[in-house]
C-alpha cells in the first residue's frame, strides 16, 4: 500500500499545476456521462412515442389526431444528448491528453534535472542501465497509463457513483441486493491484485536489471569483440531474458484474469439481481406490474454497477505499471543531493591559499584512503602531486571540487571550508581536467564550448590553439561544426584529451587542476601545449598530476603521495638530491644521453 | 511482419488456444444481449420457469466466458513474453556479431533503446492482437450482417458509416504512423542524452553545466511533449468523431424508421436491435482503430528491429578456415585504410614484417594512426588495400577463435565490467585458474594492490569500474590481456596512467614472463619503447621511420624531436 501512497504523492506532485484544468476535465467528464446514460432514454422515449402514434394512427377514432410531434421532440433531444456527449468528449480528451504528455515531459525533465543535483557516489554506486530504464521503460508507462488509463479511471468512477446514486433513488433494497456481491469482488480482486503487483515489481525491477546488463555489455562491446567473448556475453544475457520473460508472464496472466473474473462476477450479479430481485418484489407484497418492471430497470443497472469495475481491472496492468514506476521515480526523488550550503560564502577567486589539513577520507566505511594528508598552495603556485597509481592522487582532487566529502580534516579555500563556500562559486572557479575525457553530443564547438556555452567563437579557437587541436579540427570538412559524440567520435583519444585542455582553458578558472590531462598525448604535442599553458598557468594557482615526470619539473613544490599519506615534499632539485621514492621515480623515466 | 510471423512459429499451438479462446469470448457476447432480452421478456411474461431457465443459461455464460476468458489471457501473456524474449535473444545475438564498423554506425545507446523499449512495444503489439484485435472482426462482422438482416430497408445506413468511419480513420492512422516513428526517434535522444550526462556527471558538474544539460534535455524532450501532444489530440478528435459519426447514423436510423411507419409498422419492433447492432459496429470499429494505432508504434519499432537483425556484419570470419595455432609473425602489405565514412586515410602504405617474439615499439604524434594500426593487427576492421597476415595467413581467412587466441589487444581505454575482479580477467582466459590470475596480475603489477583486498580476486568492481583508480583499471587490464598467454600481445597505450616504477616493472615482467610473444606496445614516452627490438615511427598515416632507438636517432627526424622533448637534460629541466 505504501507504494500506491508513494506513487500518489509523487503524481500529485506533478499533477498539481493542473488542478483547475483538471477540475474541469472531471466537470465536463461527468457532464459527458451524464447526458451519454441519458441519451438512451430519450431512445427509449421516440420509440415508445412512434409506437403511441403507431397504435393512434391505426385507430380510426384518433388517426385524425395522431401526431408525430412527440416523436419529433424525443428525437431532438436524443440527438440533442448525443451531440452533447460527443462534444464534452472532445473536450475532456483533448484537455487531458495535453495534460498527460506535459505531465509526463515535465516528469521526465524533473528526473533529468533531479539527476542533475545528486552526489557523485550516487553516479558511483548505481549501475547505468538501470538509470536509463527510467527513462525508457518506467516514464514511458506512466505516460501510457497517464494517457488510456488514469482518466478513464476518473470517469468510471463517476459513473459508478453515478449508478449507485441512481439506485439508492430508486429503490434501496434492490440497490443493496445489486450490491451485495461486491465485497466477494474485492476480495477476488484484492487477492489476484496483489500477486500481480508482486510480479509486476519483480517484472520492473527485472526489467532495470536486464537494462543495466545490455546497457554495460553494449558500451563495452569493443571489449567483447577484442576477447572475442560474444558466446559468454549471449550467455550472460540468457538468464536475464529468462527472468524477465519468467516475471512479465506472471504479471500479465495476474492482472489480466482481472477482467474475464470481474465479468463473470458481473454475470454471476445479475442472476443474483433476477432470483433474489423477483423473491423480494413477491415478498414484500409490492404491486405485481411495479415490481416487474423494478427488476427490469435493476437488471439494466446491476450492469452499469459493475461496468466501470470490470473498466478498471482491464486497465489494471497499465495502472499497476505506473505505480511501481512512481515507486521507482520516487526513489531517486528520495536520494540525497549534493548539499551546498544556504547563504554560502562566494568563492570570488584564490587570493591567498588553498589548504588541505589533516585529510582523512574514506570511499567506504572503515576502509580509509587518504590518512592525514596536509598540502598547502600558496596563490600563483603550481603545486605537483606524483605517486604510484592508487596512492589517492584522483582522490585529492575528488575533495578539492567538493565531489566527496573529507571524513576528518579539512579543504579551505582561503581559509575558508569548502563545505561553507556556496557550491557553484566554487566549481566556477575550480576547473578541472579529467583523466578520463568525455566528449557530448554535438559540435565540436559545442563541447569546447562546454563550460561557457556563451564564449564568442574567437575564444574558443584560441583555446583550441593553446590546445594544440585548431589545426586538427581544421582538417575537418565542418571544422568546428563537425557533429561529434562520445563513442562514435572521430578523435584518437589523445585528440579528445586536447579538447578536454581546450574545455578548461575557455572557462578561465582561478584554481587549475590537472589530472593526467596529457597522459595520452604525445610529447612533442605536449611541450607545444605546455610552452601555450606557462601563460595560463602563470599567475594562476594550479594543481597537477602526472606521471610523466618532465610535464612537473617547472612546480613550485612537487608532493609525494604514497598509499594514501604524503611521504616526500619540496622542489624537484631538492627531491632529486634527497634520493628517496621521488628520485628513484624519476631515475626510472627519463631518458639519459 | 515477417520478423512476427518467423517468430511466432514455434508458438502456433498457444496463438491457436487463445484466438479460440477469444472466439468464443466473441461469441459469448455476441448471445448473451439476445439472453437478456429473453429473460427480460420472461420477467415481464411471469413465466417463473422460464426465468430460471433463462437464469441458468446466463450463469454458464458467466463459467463460460470466465473460463474462456483466462485461458485467452495465460497463451496471450505466454506467447506475447515468449515472441518478445526470442526476438531480444535474437537481436542481441546480432548486436554480438557485429564489428566495430557496424557498432559505431548505430551507437550503442541506440542499440540499447533498439534492445529494451523497442521490444517491449513489440511485446504489446502481440499480446493486444491476441488479446482483442481477433475479436474485432467477430464482432465487426456478426453486426454487420445482423444489422442487415434485422432491417434490410436501411442498408444503406449501415454501409454509409462504415464507409465514412473508414474513411476518416485513413486520414489519421496516416498521420500516426509519422509520429511514432518521430516518437521512438526521440526516445533515442532522451536516452543518448541521459547516457552520456551520466557517463560525464564529473566533467557536467565540475563545469556547472547542470542548469545548461537540464535546458538542453528539456528542449529535447519538450519536443517529445509535443509529439505525444499532438497524437493525443488526434485521438480526442478521432473518438467523438466516431461516436458522432455512430450518433448520426443511429438519429437517421429512427427517422427513417419513424417516417415509413405506416407502410412498415413490422419496422418498429426491430429498430431496438437495429440500433444495438450500429452500436456494437461502432464499438468494434472504435476499438479496432484505437488497436491500429498502437499498433502502428508496434511496427515502427518491429521496423527499428529488423534493422539491427538484418544487418550484415560488415566484418565475418572465414567459417571453413581451420582452427589453427597461429605463430606470431605479423606483417602488413602496402595497406591503407580509411574510416568508414572519412574522406582522409587514416593509414596509408603501411609494410613492415615481424618475427614471432619480437618486441615492437610504436610511436608517433597523437592522432597518427597508432591506434589504427593495432586494430587491423586483431581484425577490428579490414584493411581498405593492401593485406595483413598473422603466422603468415592472411586474416580474412582466419578462423575467429584461432585469431583471439592468439592475439590479445588491450584497448587504450581501459574498460571493465562491473562484477568482480575475477570475471573481468577471466574474460581474456574463460578457463583460468587462481594461479594463473594471480600470475597474470603480476605481471601487470596488479597483484599488488589485488592482495591487499580481503576478498582478492572476488573484490567488486562497480559499474563504470568507479572503485579503481586510473592506473588500476590498467592494470587490470593488462592483466586481461596477458591471462589468455598469447602469441601477439598489443598494448595501445595501456601503461600510460602507471607511475614509472609500476610502468618498468611490468615490463620487465613481460620480458621475463612472456619471452615467445611479439609484443606491440604503443606509447608516448620513448622510455617505454627503448628497449624494444624495433620501433615503428607512424607520422599522419605514413610509416616514417622502423628500427631500433639508436638506428632511428640516425635516420629518422620527427623520432629524434620526440626524444628531445624527453630528455632528461633536455631544455627547461
Ligand atoms: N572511429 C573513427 N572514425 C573516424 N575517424 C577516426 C576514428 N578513429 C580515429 N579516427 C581518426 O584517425 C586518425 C588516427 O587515429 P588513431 O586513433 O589511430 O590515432 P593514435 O595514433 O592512436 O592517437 P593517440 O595517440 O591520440 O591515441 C585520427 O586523425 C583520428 O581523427
Ligand atoms: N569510488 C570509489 N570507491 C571506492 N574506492 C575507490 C573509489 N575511487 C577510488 N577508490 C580507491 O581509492 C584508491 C585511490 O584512488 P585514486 O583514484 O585516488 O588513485 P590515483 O592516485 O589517482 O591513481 P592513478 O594514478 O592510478 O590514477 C584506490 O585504491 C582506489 O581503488
Ligand atoms: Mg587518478
Ligand atoms: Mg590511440
Amino acid at each position: 500500500m505504501t507504494d500506491i501512497k508513494r506513487a500518489i504523492v509523487y503524481f500529485a506532485k506533478y499533477l498539481k499545476r493542473y488542478w483547475l484544468s483538471l477540475s474541469f476535465v472531471t466537470v465536463v467528464t461527468v457532464i459527458s456521462i451524464y447526458f451519454e446514460v441519458k441519451a438512451p432514454v430519450y431512445m427509449g422515449q421516440a420509440i415508445t412515442e412512434l409506437a403511441n402514434y403507431v397504435g393512434q394512427y391505426m385507430n380510426p377514432q384518433t388517426q385524425q389526431t395522431a401526431s408525430m410531434t412527440p416523436f419529433y421532440k424525443a428525437l431532438g433531444l436524443m440527438m440533442l444528448f448525443f451531440v452533447v456527449t460527443a462534444i464534452t468528449m472532445f473536450i475532456s480528451s483533448f484537455i487531458s491528453s495535453r495534460i498527460s504528455a506535459e505531465a509526463s515531459g515535465r516528469m521526465r525533465i524533473g528526473l533529468f534535472a533531479k539527476l542533475q543535483r545528486m552526489t557523485i557516489k550516487y553516479f558511483d554506486t548505481h549501475r547505468d542501465g538501470e538509470i536509463l530504464s527510467l527513462f525508457t521503460s518506467d516514464l514511458d508507462n506512466i505516460f501510457n497509463a497517464m494517457n488510456q488509463a488514469i482518466f478513464q479511471l476518473l470517469s468510471q468512477f463517476a459513473l459508478f457513483v453515478g449508478v449507485i446514486l441512481m439506485m439508492f433513488n430508486q429503490n434501496v433494497k434492490l440497490a443493496l441486493v445489486t450490491m451485495a456481491s461486491t465485497p466477494v469482488a474485492i476480495i477476488v480482486a484484492w487477492f489476484v491484485i496483489s500477486r500481480a503487483r508482486h510480479y509486476i515489481d519483480q517484472q520492473q525491477d527485472a526489467t532495470g536489471k536486464m537494462n543495466g546488463y545490455i546497457n554495460e555489455q553494449i558500451n563495452g562491446e569493443k571489449i567483447i569483440i577484442t576477447q572475442g567473448l560474444q558466446k559468454e556475453s549471449i550467455a550472460g544475457f540468457a538468464p536475464h531474458n529468462e527472468t524477465v520473460k519468467q516475471a512479465t508472464f506472471r504479471g500479465q496472466v495476474y492482472s489480466g484474469m482481472l477482467f474475464p473474473l470481474m465479468q463473470g462476477l458481473s454475470l454471476l450479479n445479475l442472476a443474483i439481481v433476477i432470483f433474489f430481485g423477483s423473491w423480494l418484489v413477491v415478498h414484500d407484497g409490492m404491486d405485481k406490474s411495479v415490481g416487474l418492471g423494478l427488476i427490469v430497470v435493476f437488471v439494466n443497472y446491476s450492469q452499469q454497477y459493475y461496468q466501470p469495475i470490470t473498466q478498471i481491472t482491464s486497465i489494471y496492468n497499465m495502472l499497476q505499471l505506473a505505480v511501481t514506476g512512481a515507486r521507482r521515480l520516487s526513489d531517486v526523488d528520495e536520494q540525497v543531493e549534493e548539499i551546498s550550503p544556504v547563504n554560502g560564502q562566494k568563492l570570488t577567486g584564490v587570493s591567498s591559499n588553498v589548504t588541505l589539513k589533516d585529510i582523512h577520507f574514506a570511499y567506504q566505511e572503515n576502509k580509509e584512503i587518504l590518512h592525514g594528508v596536509s598540502i598547502d598552495v600558496q596563490k600563483g603556485e603550481m603545486v605537483a602531486l606524483v605517486g604510484p597509481t592508487g596512492s589517492g592522487k584522483t582522490t585529492v582532487m575528488n575533495l578539492l571540487n567538493r565531489f566527496y566529502d573529507v571524513t576528518g580534516g579539512a579543504v579551505t579555500f582561503d581559509g575558508v571550508d569548502v563545505r561553507d563556500l556556496d557550491l557553484k562559486s566554487l566549481r566556477e572557479h575550480v576547473g578541472i581536467v579529467l583523466q578520463d575525457s568525455v566528449l557530448f553530443s554535438g559540435t565540436i564547438a559545442d563541447n569546447i564550448k562546454f563550460g561557457d556555452p556563451e564564449a564568442s567563437d574567437e575564444a574558443m579557437i584560441d583555446a583550441a590553439k593553446q590546445a594544440n587541436i585548431h589545426d586538427f579540427i581544421m582538417t575537418l570538412p565542418d571544422a568546428y561544426q563537425t557533429k561529434v559524440d562520445d563513442e562514435n567520435s572521430i578523435f584518437s583519444t589523445g585528440q579528445k584529451q586536447l579538447l578536454s585542455i581546450a574545455r578548461t582553458i575557455l572557462t578561465n578558472p582561478s584554481f587549475l587542476i590537472l589530472d593526467e590531462a596529457t597522459s595520452n598525448v604525445d610529447t612533442v604535442t605536449e611541450a607545444r601545449i605546455q610552452a601555450a599553458m606557462d601563460n595560463v598557468i602563470a599567475g594562476r594557482t594550479s594543481f597537477v598530476i602526472a606521471h610523466r615526470l618532465k610535464t612537473i619539473l617547472g612546480a613550485d613544490k612537487i608532493v609525494v603521495l604514497k598509499d594514501g599519506q604524503v611521504i616526500e615534499e619540496g622542489s624537484h632539485e631538492a627531491l632529486v638530491a634527497e634520493g628517496g621514492f621521488y628520485a628513484e621515480l624519476y631515475h626510472n623515466q627519463m631518458v639519459f644521453e | 511482419m515477417q520478423i512476427l510471423k518467423d517468430h511466432a512459429k514455434p508458438y502456433w499451438r498457444d496463438i491457436t488456444f487463445s484466438i479460440l479462446a477469444v472466439i468464443v469470448m466473441a461469441g459469448a457476447s455476441l448471445w448473451q444481449p439476445r439472453l437478456l432480452q429473453n429473460i427480460m421478456k420472461a420477467i415481464i411474461a411471469d413465466n417463473q420457469s422460464q426465468v430460471m431457465q433463462y437464469g441458468i443459461q446466463l450463469l454458464v455464460l458467466a463459467v463460460i466466458g470466465l473460463v474462456a476468458g483466462v485461458i485467452n489471457t495465460i497463451f496471450a501473456a505466454k506467447v506475447s513474453q515468449s515472441i518478445a524474449a526470442d526476438v531480444r535473444a535474437n537481436e542481441y545475438k546480432k548486436i554480438q556479431s557485429f564489428s566495430f564498423g557496424n557498432i559505431e554506425k548505430f551507437s550503442a545507446g541506440n542499440l540499447v533503446v533498439r534492445m529494451t523499449n523497442d521490444v517491449n512495444q513489440v511485446q504489446q503489439l502481440v499480446m493486444m492482437f491476441l488479446q482483442s484485435l481477433t475479436r474485432i472482426p467477430i464482432l465487426f462482422v456478426g453486426a454487420f450482417i445482423l444489422a442487415l438482416m434485422t432491417l434490410p430497408r436501411l442498408w444503406w445506413i449501415v454501409v454509409l458509416m462504415v464507409i465514412l468511419i473508414a474513411l476518416s480513420s485513413q486520414i489519421v492512422f496516416k498521420q500516426m504512423g509519422k509520429f511514432f516513428t518521430r516518437i521512438q526517434k526521440l526516445i533515442d535522444k532522451t536516452n543518448t542524452l541521459a547516457k552520456e550526462n551520466l557517463q560525464g556527471v564529473r566533467v557536467v558538474k565540475s563545469f556547472n553545466q547542470e542548469q545548461n544539460e537540464t535546458t538542453r534535455f528539456t528542449e529535447n524532450s519538450d519536443e517529445l511533449t509535443h509529439v505525444n501532444t499532438t497524437i493525443g489530440y488526434l485521438f480526442s478528435t478521432m473518438i467523438p468523431m466516431f461516436m458522432l459519426i455512430s450518433y448520426v447514423a443511429i438519429g437517421a436510423a429512427v427517422l427513417f424508421v419513424g417516417r415509413g411507419i405506416i407502410q412498415h409498422p413490422s419496422d418498429l419492433a426491430a429498430i431496438t436491435s437495429f440500433i444495438s447492432y450500429l452500436m456494437q459496429i461502432f464499438f468494434a470499429i472504435m476499438i479496432g482503430g484505437m488497436m491500429s494505432t498502437f499498433a502502428s508504434r508496434g511496427f515502427v519499432s518491429l521496423a527499428r528491429i529488423k534493422e539491427v537483425l538484418d544487418t550484415e556484419p560488415d566484418l565475418t570470419y572465414d567459417t571453413n578456415a581451420e582452427d589453427l595455432d597461429l605463430s606470431g609473425d605479423v606483417s602488413f602489405k602496402n595497406v591503407a585504410f580509411t574510416y568508414p565514412g572519412d574522406q582522409k586515410p587514416a593509414l596509408e602504405n603501411i609494410s613492415f614484417d615481424v618475427k614471432s617474439g619480437e618486441m615492437i615499439g610504436i610511436v608517433g604524434a597523437t592522432g597518427s594512426g597508432k591506434t589504427t594500426l593495432a586494430q587491423l593487427i586483431a581484425r577490428l576492421y579490414d584493411p581498405s588495400a593492401g593485406e595483413v597476415t598473422v603466422g603468415g595467413v592472411n586474416l580474412k581467412h582466419v578462423n575467429e577463435k584461432s585469431l583471439r587466441r592468439a592475439v590479445s589487444y588491450v584497448l587504450q581505454r581501459a574498460i571493465l565490467f562491473s562484477g568482480t575482479i575475477a570475471g573481468n580477467l577471466r574474460q581474456g582466459n574463460q578457463g583460468a585458474s587462481e594461479t594463473e590470475l594471480q600470475k597474470a596480475a603480476e605481471i601487470a603489477q596488479a597483484a599488488e594492490f589485488v592482495n591487499r583486498y580481503d576478498d582478492n580476486f572476488e573484490h567488486e568492481v562497480e559499474e563504470r569500474s568507479a572503485n579503481f583508480s586510473g592506473g588500476q583499471k590498467q592494470r587490470l587490464s593488462i592483466a586481461r590481456g596477458v591471462v589468455g598467454n598469447p602469441k601477439i600481445l598489443i598494448l595501445d597505450d595501456s601503461t600510460s596512467a602507471l607511475d614509472a616504477r609500476s610502468e618498468k616493472l611490468v615490463q620487465e615482467a613481460l620480458d621475463r614472463d612472456l619471452k615467445g610473444t611479439t609484443t606491440f606496445v604503443i606509447a608516448e614516452k620513448i622510455s617505454s619503447v627503448l628497449h624494444a627490438d624495433r620501433i615503428l615511427v607512424l607520422d599522419e598515416g605514413q610509416l616514417v621511420g622502423i628500427g631500433s632507438h639508436q638506428e632511428l636517432l640516425q635516420t629518422s627526424s620527427i623520432y629524434t624531436e620526440i626524444y628531445e622533448t624527453q630528455k632528461a637534460k633536455g631544455a627547461n629541466a
